[in-house]
């Protein structure tokens, strides 16, 4: 049994989970309490120890299901597949026993074996790689041509397998052959299938705000990219008085901020009024903990129109917060902090439109920013970062690079991703819209002022 | 008390008023019988709280809540040194006070005679015990909820560890302080944020999603007894399917069993589209939810 559950780790891991020492030890612990022929307690037991929060819970089920059920003949023929095992090892033999100089062909031919391990590993390299080389021109072949190559090393081996049990010369019996080829195709056909599978979390527990609220009637339901540039002057004092409501909100709620420990200097002085008698007893006070936040903004044509609604309305709600770090992109990451801590917002918003040193007119690249971002300023995501990345997700057919964001994911406290397109269309064509979202907390339409609103008002309160 | 196996879990909490899948049982078994913390996630309203509840009344334990929130901290959590009784005090036995040292010869020797009262001012009698403090010095063993655990600050999670590991919490004034009895804790997300390996690695988790539609009936006529099979049947198709709508919030348990009492209560036996769009209300809770549902009507029945 330790064995058994050692290779299923094993495999988790390879596949990406991150599974503790400590944790198999429990599992372990538990499996002696429970029936572990009852294979619902079995299950749940491994899960519970196993995946550990709700992204991983699908791919947990996965990998169960392969290694329990796929690769393990079903118990009701256990009898037979031990009688095939001897066939199976003779048969893999001689294939690894081929002249070949590729590393994969070893471990299709381990996984044919009954050893998924090297087959998982490789496929979540090629999941998780980015394409971190430097290419001259920009393309999305890496990840595809390497799955490729799996394919032809499935077929290749597929082949031989067939070859060699059509071999006279072999000493297995015609039924065994049969039995042999019906095993094989099986999980040749499991093999296909994982590479064809995108091991993504499950994203029904990323939060998908649909903002209702019509606070501000005409303009606000209004598309951003639709104002005129009249409009834009009357939509800018629509939010300076919004903002100028919701600090006083903001500054109310600091004013009944719980109080902390006693403050003792400040009662003894206040108690020599009343002849050394503390009557009043002064707590000290303990400021809210504000967060920071750093964005990502896609200020390619479209979506430009809501980054820079957002951008106004953050800074002009700098001191909730306590540090904005905030960066533009299309195809690579600039930093635009110290632009909008030293100017204006409006002069910010143009110096950033016609100044800063942006490509406005290359092709949007989600990968090489993320890439960037990842290379350069991870140290800034803390675990009391809210990192809010507004854009399409619109990618140009290049790598999306969504395993960077996991890690991003994994640093900060919460990812919000605004979104200026309408839901319908998320996810068609160029849109990686759903690769990112299994990586966020939290994914909102913002298409207008009142979505944008509403958002801005959730962060800060 | 304890439960013994799966299967008396199961018939403990199906006693105790909850109905819980073979996977429920499991995990609450493995907890209790291991004495770890159960970490639950799931969307909102499938009974995530109402498990807690159930466990403690099948175990007949006493249940101690502690509702997570952004800004909590030990203060609020643990125990707080109540200072104005502290001061009352002081205040009150001035005189003693000068008793004792007003035969000593030095300041220092004063200072001292001081010191070794000062017991008597960090005790039991001037803690205030928070949840975190009573559940874990309780004679009897308790059931501890801490619910929306991801709502709370990374640095009161860090905090959590200490408990959730050992069992134990340190009072700077009073010392290391051990769990009399070992309580069985639940710690319930929806997925705010993530929370921490080490935390996860001290717990076992648990995901709890809709129901099956055999165990949403049986927990329909658990809870409402009088219902008529086939309109029990018929609502719970149609929760179903109105759960399958992109909706912005759907319905959950609660919301089934809310329909079904004001179903009852209006004494209807069946579901027409007249009947849902009247009684609404009851399952969404956004106008803009009800619309579509009123939209998708003919999908539903």
């Amino acid at each position: 049994m330790v064995k058994l559950i050692q290779q299923f780790v094993s495999c988790c891991r390879a596949a990406g989970l991150r599974i503790s020492t400590a944790e198999i030890l429990d599992c372990l612990n538990q499996l002696q309490l429970i029936e572990v022929t009852n294979e619902l307690q079995f299950r749940a037991t491994l899960r519970a120890n196993f995946a550990k929060s709700m992204r991983e819970v699908n791919h947990f089920d996965r990998l169960y299901h392969l290694f329990f059920h796929e690769m393990r003949v079903d118990p009701a023929d256990m009898t037979q597949s031990a009688a095939l095992a001897e066939q199976i090892r003779q048969v893999t033999d001689i294939l690894r026993k081929k002249p070949h100089d590729n590393p994969m062909y070893d471990a299709v031919v381990d996984f044919i074996a009954g050893n998924p391990l090297e087959f998982l590993k490789e496929m979540r390299r090629i999941q998780t790689a980015s394409d971190s080389d430097a290419q001259p021109t920009r393309f999305n072949f890496g990840p595809l041509a390497e799955r490729f190559n799996i394919l032809i090393q499935i077929t290749s081996t597929a082949a031989a397998i067939a070859q060699l049990l059509q071999d006279p010369s072999l000493d297995i019996s015609s039924t065994a052959r049969n039995d042999l080829t019906l095993h094989f195709t099986e999980r040749f056909n499991t093999a296909r299938s994982i590479m064809l599978y995108e091991p993504r979390p499950g994203d029904k527990n990323t939060k998908k705000v649909k903002a209702y609220e019509q606070r501000l009637k005409e303009l606000g339901e209004r598309p951003f990219s639709s104002f005129t540039r009249q409009e834009l002057t009357e939509m800018r004092e629509a939010i300076d008085k919004l903002v100028r409501k919701l600090k006083n909100n903001v500054s109310r709620r600091f004013a009944v901020k719980h109080r902390g420990n006693l403050d003792v200097k400040k009662t003894i002085r206040s108690a020599a009024r009343y002849g050394g008698v503390p009557v009043e007893i002064k707590y000290r006070h303990k400021p809210l903990r504000r967060s920071k936040i750093v964005t990502l903004c896609d200020v390619s044509g479209s979506v430009w129109a809501a980054a820079r609604f957002m951008l106004n309305l953050l800074y002009s709600l700098q001191e909730c917060f306590d540090k904005v770090n905030s960066f533009v992109f299309i195809d690579d990451l600039t930093d635009v902090t110290a632009v909008f801590e030293h100017n204006e917002i409006n002069e910010a918003i143009r110096f950033v439109l016609e100044e800063a040193d942006v490509h406005y007119n290359a092709a949007t690249d989600y990968g090489v920013t993320l890439r960037h971002f990842q290379r350069d300023y991870m140290d800034i995501l803390t675990k009391k970062t809210t990192l809010i990345i507004v854009g399409d997700g619109r990618s140009n057919y290049m790598h999306p690079e969504d395993a960077i964001l996991g890690q991003m994911r994994e640093r900060c406290r919460r990812v919000v991703w605004l979104n200026p397109e309408p839901e319908q269309i998320w996810g068609t064509g160029d849109s990686e819209i759903k690769a990112y979202m299994h990586q966020c907390h939290e994914v909102r339409q913002c298409s207008n002022v009142n979505q944008l609103i509403a958002f801005i008002e959730e962060l800060v309160l | 008390m304890d439960f013994k196996s799966v299967n008396d879990v199961h018939e403990r909490l199906e006693m105790a008023g909850y109905i819980p899948s073979k996977e429920i049982s499991t995990v609450v078994f493995l907890a209790a019988a291991t004495q770890k913390p159960v970490l639950v996630e799931g969307p909102a309203g499938v009974g995530k709280t109402e498990l807690a509840k159930a466990i403690a009344r099948s175990l007949d334990r006493e249940l101690i809540r502690l509702q997570c929130y952004e800004g909590l901290d030990e203060a609020k959590a643990l125990y707080e040194w109540e200072y104005a009784k502290q001061l009352l005090y002081t205040q009150m036995v001035k005189d003693r006070i000068n008793d004792i040292i007003s035969h000593t010869a030095t300041l220092a020797e004063a200072v001292d005679r001081i010191a070794d009262q000062e017991d008597a001012f960090f005790s039991d009698r001037f803690i205030q015990p928070r949840p975190l403090l009573q559940a874990i010095s309780s004679a009897k063993p308790v059931v501890l909820l801490l619910d929306e655990v991801d709502k709370s600050d990374p640095e009161f999670e860090a905090f959590l560890l200490e408990l959730l590991s050992d069992f134990q919490v340190s009072i700077p004034e009073l010392g290391t302080r051990k769990a009399i009895s070992i309580p069985f804790v639940l710690l319930t997300s929806n997925n705010y944020r993530d929370m921490s390996d080490a935390l996860k690695r001290r717990c076992v988790h648990l995901y709890i999603d809709y129901p099956q539609r055999e165990t949403e009936m049986q927990i329909v006529r658990l809870k409402i007894p009088g219902i008529e099979e086939k309109l029990a049947a018929d609502l719970v198709d149609a929760i179903r399917r109105i759960r399958l709508l992109d909706l912005k919030k759907s319905p959950s348990i609660s919301e089934t069993l809310d329909w079904a009492q004001s179903l009852l209560a209006l004494q209807i036996n069946e579901l027409t589209p007249e009947v849902i769009s009247e009684t609404l209300n009851v399952i969404c809770k956004y106008q803009i939810d009800m619309e579509k549902v009123r939209k998708n009507i003919n999908k539903i029945i």
